[in-house]
C-alpha cells in the first residue's frame, strides 16, 4: 500500500500574550491509503491541533517550525500543506482530498442555513456540477449513512435531528466529496453508547467502501481497539508510543500508556480498583523539562528523565515507544 | 406560509394586549398624580385672580366626565387613544392631538433615523472588525466606539453648535427655517427639515452608533468562534462567502432583537439634545408636561404613543427574526 500522508517533524507553536507556547513537538507519522489510525491522549495532549495541521485549519496564531513538513499523496501529485497560502489552493486539503468531522455534531452544523445547503455548497466548492446534481449526491449520501427519509431530512436544519442522526449527516458531509482521507475528531464522544456502535459500524462499513485513510482521534482506547489499525500515543504535544493496535494494549510499551489501559476498568474482575494514572496533564505553559511525563511517572529511572527528552526506541519494526526505560542508540 | 400568517396574527393580538396592559399602568399612573384635571385647571385660574368655589370644581369634574369610576374612564380614554384622541391637556386646555401634531411624528421620525444610521454604520463596521485581525483598526475603532459612549450628547450638540456659530456664523437650531414653520408640507419644506435634521439625527445615532458598534462586535466574535465556522472551513468555505453565510448571518438575529431597546434608549436621549437644540419637539413636551406643570393628560398621551411606536417596533423585530432564524420560526409553527 502506498503513503497517503506523511507528517515529518511537526513542531506546531502558538503565539500568545504569555510567549509562544509548544502544542505540539516533533511528531512524525505516516499514514497509507485505507489505514485506520487512532490517536489518543488526554484533552491538551495536542491530538486535534495535530489533526488540524492536516488542514492547515489551526488559529491564526499558530507558528510551524522549517523542519515541520506535511506531504499529502493525491492523484494529482504531492501537496505541501504547510506552504499553501491561498483559500483556493487549500481546499484539497480542506473538504477535497481531507475531510474532517467533529465531536460536536449539533454544534459543528450551521444553525440556520438547512443541512442540504451546507452540503451542496462543500459539493459545488470542490466539483463543477450543478446545484441539482450535488443535490442528488447530497441525498443519495444521506440515504447510505442510514438517515431515513433522506429528501425530507435534506430540507431540515441541525436541530430538527436527532443526537445520532446528525452525527450521521456530519459524515455523510464529510464522505461526499469522496476524501481520501477522514479525520474524525472524537466523533462518538457526545453520542449515547448505543448509538456510537452504531456510527462506529458505519464508518468501518465506509472505510471499506470508499478505501479512504481515517485518523481518528479519541480518549477512548475502546474505541480504537474497536476501529484502528494502529494507534498513536500523545502527551503534551509529543508522540510518545506507536505501533499496531493489538500490539500497544496488549504490551503497551510506555509507562503512560500502560497507566491508560490499566485505567480502563476491567470486564472480567469488575472489583479490582481502577488505577488512575496520578495527577494533571500540565499546562503547556509549564511544560515539563526532560521527558514531559517525568512529573506523573511511576517509572522514573534516574536524572535522565528530568533532563534528557527521550527518543523513540524501536521495540519491532512497527512498534516504538519513547521512554528511557529503553536502552538508547539501539534503535532500529 | 398559511402558520405564518397565523404567527404574524397571533404576534398582532399579543402586541395589541401589551399595548392595553401599558394602557392600564399609564392610566394608572396619570391617576396616582395628587389632584385632577378639575382641581388643577381651577387652582391655576386662581392664581390668575378669578375666584372659585368647591360648586366650581365639582361642575368642572362633571363636564371632564371625572365624577366616573375608574375603569369607565379608562375604557373612554383607550377607545379614544387608539382613534389618536386624547382628549384636552390639563393646563393648555387645548386639544392635546393637535398640540403634538406632527410634533410626535417628527420626533419619531428623528429618533428612526438615528437607529438607521447607527445600524448601517454599526453592522458592517463590527462585522469587519471582529472578522479583522488588524490591530490597529481594532483599536482605532474601540477608542471611537468608547470615546462615542463616553462623550454625553448634550456636550456633543453643544460642541458642534458652538464650532458653527463661531467659524461658519451659522445658527443650526430648531428644525425648519421661519418661513417653513407653519406652511404646508411641499418638496421644499422637506428639503428645509433636511438640512435642520441631520443634526440632530447625527447627535442622536453617535452614541447609539457607538453602543450597537460594541454590540454587534460582541456577538460577531463569538459566532466567529463557534465550531460550525471551524467546521464550514474544514469544508472549504473560505473569505467573504464564509464571513457573511455562517457568522454575520448567524448574528444578525441577537443585533435584530436588540433594535426595540436602542429604539427606547433613544426617544430617552431626545429632550436633551431637543432642548440645547431649540426644537419642540414631543420629547421636550413630555419634560414640560411632567416637571413644570403636571399636566398629566398630556404626558399620558406622550407614553402612550411611544409605547406604542415601541411595541410596534418590537413585533417588526420579532416577525423579522422569525424569518431570519429557523429555531425561531419552527418552535413558534408547531
Amino acid at each position: 500500500m502506498s503513503s497517503l500522508i506523511d507528517v515529518k517533524n511537526l513542531t506546531l507553536k502558538f503565539k500568545t500574550d504569555e510567549g509562544l507556547i509548544t502544542a505540539v513537538n516533533n511528531v512524525s507519522f505516516s499514514l497509507k491509503k485505507g489505514e485506520v489510525m487512532g490517536l489518543v491522549g488526554e484533552s491538551g495532549s495536542g491530538k486535534s491541533v495535530t489533526a488540524k495541521a492536516l488542514m492547515h485549519l489551526n488559529a491564526r496564531n499558530a507558528v510551524y517550525t522549517p523542519e515541520s513538513k506535511i506531504t499529502l499523496h493525491t492523484e494529482a501529485g504531492e501537496v505541501d500543506v504547510l506552504s499553501l497560502t491561498k483559500p483556493s489552493e487549500m481546499q484539497v486539503v480542506r473538504g477535497g482530498a481531507i475531510s474532517m468531522i467533529f465531536q460536536e455534531p449539533m454544534a459543528s452544523f450551521a444553525p440556520a442555513i438547512t443541512i442540504g445547503k451546507q452540503m451542496v455548497e462543500q459539493l459545488q466548492l470542490h466539483g463543477n456540477m450543478s446545484k441539482a446534481k450535488a443535490k442528488e449526491i447530497s441525498v443519495e449520501m444521506l440515504d447510505r449513512v442510514g438517515i431515513s427519509d433522506a429528501h425530507k431530512r435534506f430540507d431540515q436544519y441541525a436541530f430538527e435531528l436527532s443526537g445520532g442522526m446528525r452525527q450521521r449527516a456530519m459524515i455523510a458531509m464529510a464522505l461526499s466529496t469522496k476524501p481520501k482521507l477522514l479525520i474524525a475528531d472524537e466523533p462518538t464522544t457526545a453520542l449515547d453508547v448505543t448509538i456510537q456502535a452504531q456510527v462506529i459500524d458505519l464508518m468501518k462499513d465506509l472505510v471499506n467502501e470508499f478505501h479512504m485513510g481515517i485518523i481518528f482521534i479519541t480518549h477512548d482506547l475502546g474505541v480504537v481497539a474497536q476501529t484502528a489499525d494502529k494507534v498513536s500515543v500523545m502527551y503534551l504535544g509529543e508522540l510518545i508510543e506507536e505501533g499496531p493496535v493489538r500490539e500497544v494494549i496488549r504490551t503497551p510499551a510506555h509507562p503512560y500508556t500502560q497507566g491508560l489501559l490499566s485505567a480502563l476498568p476491567k470486564l472480567d474482575d469488575l472489583d479490582s480498583p481502577l488505577t488512575p494514572v496520578p495527577g494533571d496533564i500540565p499546562s503547556p505553559l509549564e511544560r515539563p523539562s526532560g521527558c514531559v511525563f517525568h512529573t506523573r511517572c511511576s517509572k522514573i529511572v534516574g536524572d535522565a528523565c528530568k533532563t534528557t527528552l527521550p527518543q523513540a526506541y524501536q521495540l519491532d519494526e512497527s512498534h516504538s515507544a519513547a521512554c528511557h526505560i529503553y536502552p538508547k542508540g539501539e534503535s532500529a | 406560509m398559511l402558520s405564518f400568517v397565523r404567527f404574524i396574527l397571533t404576534r398582532a393580538v399579543m402586541a395589541l394586549a401589551t399595548l392595553i396592559i401599558v394602557s392600564l399602568v399609564v392610566f394608572s399612573l396619570m391617576e396616582l398624580v395628587p389632584g385632577d384635571c378639575a382641581e388643577r385647571y381651577l387652582a391655576f385660574k386662581n392664581t390668575q385672580g378669578s375666584g372659585i368655589s368647591v360648586a366650581d370644581i365639582e361642575a368642572e369634574r362633571a363636564r371632564l366626565g371625572l365624577d366616573k369610576p375608574f375603569f369607565t374612564r379608562w375604557t373612554v380614554w383607550i377607545t379614544n387613544a387608539f382613534q389618536g384622541e386624547f382628549g384636552d391637556s390639563c393646563i393648555l386646555r387645548v386639544n392635546i392631538a393637535d398640540l403634538l401634531g406632527q410634533k410626535f411624528w417628527l420626533s419619531l421620525g428623528i429618533c428612526l433615523s438615528a437607529l438607521v444610521l447607527a445600524y448601517a454604520i454599526a453592522v458592517p463596521v463590527g462585522i469587519i472588525a471582529a472578522a479583522s485581525n488588524n490591530a490597529t483598526l481594532n483599536n482605532t475603532l474601540k477608542f471611537i466606539s468608547y470615546f462615542g459612549l463616553a462623550m454625553p450628547n448634550f456636550l456633543l450638540a453643544l460642541l458642534i453648535m458652538l464650532i458653527s456659530t463661531v467659524w461658519f456664523g451659522e445658527t443650526l437650531t430648531g428644525l425648519f427655517s421661519k418661513e417653513y414653520r407653519d406652511a404646508d408640507w411641499s418638496w421644499a419644506k422637506l428639503v428645509d427639515l433636511m438640512k435642520h435634521a441631520w443634526l440632530p439625527i447625527f447627535i442622536l445615532g453617535w452614541s447609539a452608533t457607538a453602543f450597537a458598534l460594541q454590540t454587534v462586535r460582541a456577538l460577531m466574535s463569538d459566532e466567529i468562534g463557534k465550531l460550525y465556522v471551524t467546521a464550514a472551513s474544514a469544508r472549504g468555505v473560505s473569505g467573504r462567502k464564509l464571513l457573511w453565510n455562517y457568522p454575520a448571518r448567524h448574528a444578525l438575529g441577537p443585533i435584530v432583537n436588540s433594535l426595540g431597546f436602542d429604539l427606547n434608549r433613544i426617544f430617552n436621549e431626545l429632550p436633551i439634545v431637543a432642548l440645547i437644540l431649540v426644537m419642540t419637539d414631543a420629547g421636550a413636551l413630555l419634560i414640560e408636561a411632567l416637571a413644570r406643570s403636571n399636566d398629566q393628560q398630556l404626558a399620558g398621551a406622550i407614553i402612550f404613543l411611544l409605547t406604542a411606536s415601541i411595541v410596534t417596533l418590537n413585533f417588526f423585530t420579532d416577525v423579522l427574526l422569525a424569518v431570519l432564524d429557523p429555531r425561531v420560526r419552527k418552535s413558534i409553527l408547531r
